[in-house]
């Protein structure tokens, strides 16, 4: 399954807790927190990527998230895993940056879909394939909120229990979630491919 | 008929088709990152003021206004000795100056003096023509005598 892939640590990087070991001691801080941002960024990065498309976005909210990882690591309780508590800062960090782009622009939620929707047709990735385009397209109509239990669980084939702790939110109410966004996204796909 | 789309049919990827970041950002970003951690010395700073962010927002903002209220009676208190002082330092300047060095400045400096106003400084200082008048008493007797008879009245 997808979640053991999330905690797998590649040889020569630190293990959570000997990160969490040498944060401790000034001597050692920086060096630990470099570890960190080195182990955790591509998985940060593509989290955030997801959400608002945009690589320049994407690439300061990841900054930002690191950022604010740094400055409340020391507090950080280790009644959570590290990465599902860095998790919960990069999704933060994303529903508040779509939020706050909604509100500066007094856009409805659909105009911020469609306007995510117009970013990924022009990624050139996407070209010449029809249905993946048609498959992003549906994904970025569903509500922030939805679309981030979607990634979670289609894409990072996240476990319920561990999307709760980072969303907050019961494991029914993300299962509830989940289903009906598989639902939204294959009636958008079905009514806008070609025969 | 179409036949309707299903997910599960469609081939699943580890993320959506989205170009690569530029080559070697990965590489690039710890050294962003721990290039915009805060300086060793902002957060000590910011520890200082950290008890301020526990506060409420209502104690926060009585304790602006007391600040302010503060600085006001402060500032009002530091702004009135120096009014007094002000009007003060002259007298205590004159006084460190001997009366015969007055009376000689009047005198020397074109100022209307009048012999009444002689008349009451040697009244309450009965030596103080010794300073500036050296005469003896028969020579001012002898003058005075010579005075017309009227303005001897008013001496």
């Amino acid at each position: 399954m997808g979640s053991k892939l999330y905690f797998a640590s590649p040889a020569g990087r630190l293990e959570d807790h000997e990160i969490l070991l040498k944060f401790q001691d000034p001597a050692s801080r920086n060096l630990a927190f470099n570890q960190l941002v080195r182990k955790y960024q591509s998985k940060v990065y593509w989290h955030v990527r997801k959400m608002v498309i945009d690589h320049d976005d994407a690439d300061d909210l990841t900054q930002d998230v690191f950022i604010k990882v740094w400055k409340h690591l020391e507090n950080f309780r280790q009644d959570a895993q590290l990465f599902t508590w860095i998790y919960r800062i990069a999704t933060n960090e994303c529903l508040n940056f779509l939020s706050s782009k909604r509100r500066k622009f007094l856009l409805p939620l659909t105009d911020v879909g469609a306007e995510l929707a117009a970013k990924i047709e022009a990624d050139p990735a996407l070209a010449g394939d029809e249905i993946e385009l048609k498959l992003q397209q549906a994904i970025l109509r569903l509500p922030d909120k939805q679309r981030l239990v979607f990634n979670l669980r289609y894409y990072d084939e996240m476990p319920y229990e561990q999307m709760a702790e980072v969303t907050g939110t019961s494991v029914g109410a993300l299962k509830a979630s989940y289903h009906h966004a598989v639902k939204k996204v294959e009636e958008y796909v079905t009514r806008h491919t070609a025969d | 008929m179409k036949p309707p789309f299903k997910l599960d049919a469609h081939p699943r990827r580890p993320r959506p088709l989205l170009s690569e970041p530029p080559a070697g950002y990965f590489d690039q970003l710890p050294l962003r990152v721990m290039a915009r951690l805060p300086h060793p010395d902002a957060s000590e700073a910011t520890a200082v003021w950290r008890w301020l962010s526990q506060l409420s927002p209502a104690l926060r903002t009585s304790l602006a206004s007391v600040a302010v209220l503060g600085g006001f009676v402060v500032s009002f208190y530091l702004s009135g000795p120096p009014a007094v002082r002000h009007f003060a330092a002259p007298t205590a300047s004159l006084n460190a100056v001997s009366h015969a060095e007055l009376v000689g400045y009047l005198l020397t400096s074109g100022a209307q003096v009048e012999s009444a106003d002689l008349a009451v400084l040697t009244a309450a200082h009965p030596s103080i023509t010794q300073g500036f008048m050296e005469a003896t008493d028969a020579e001012l007797t002898e003058v005075l005598d010579a005075q017309p008879s009227e303005d001897l009245t008013y001496l």
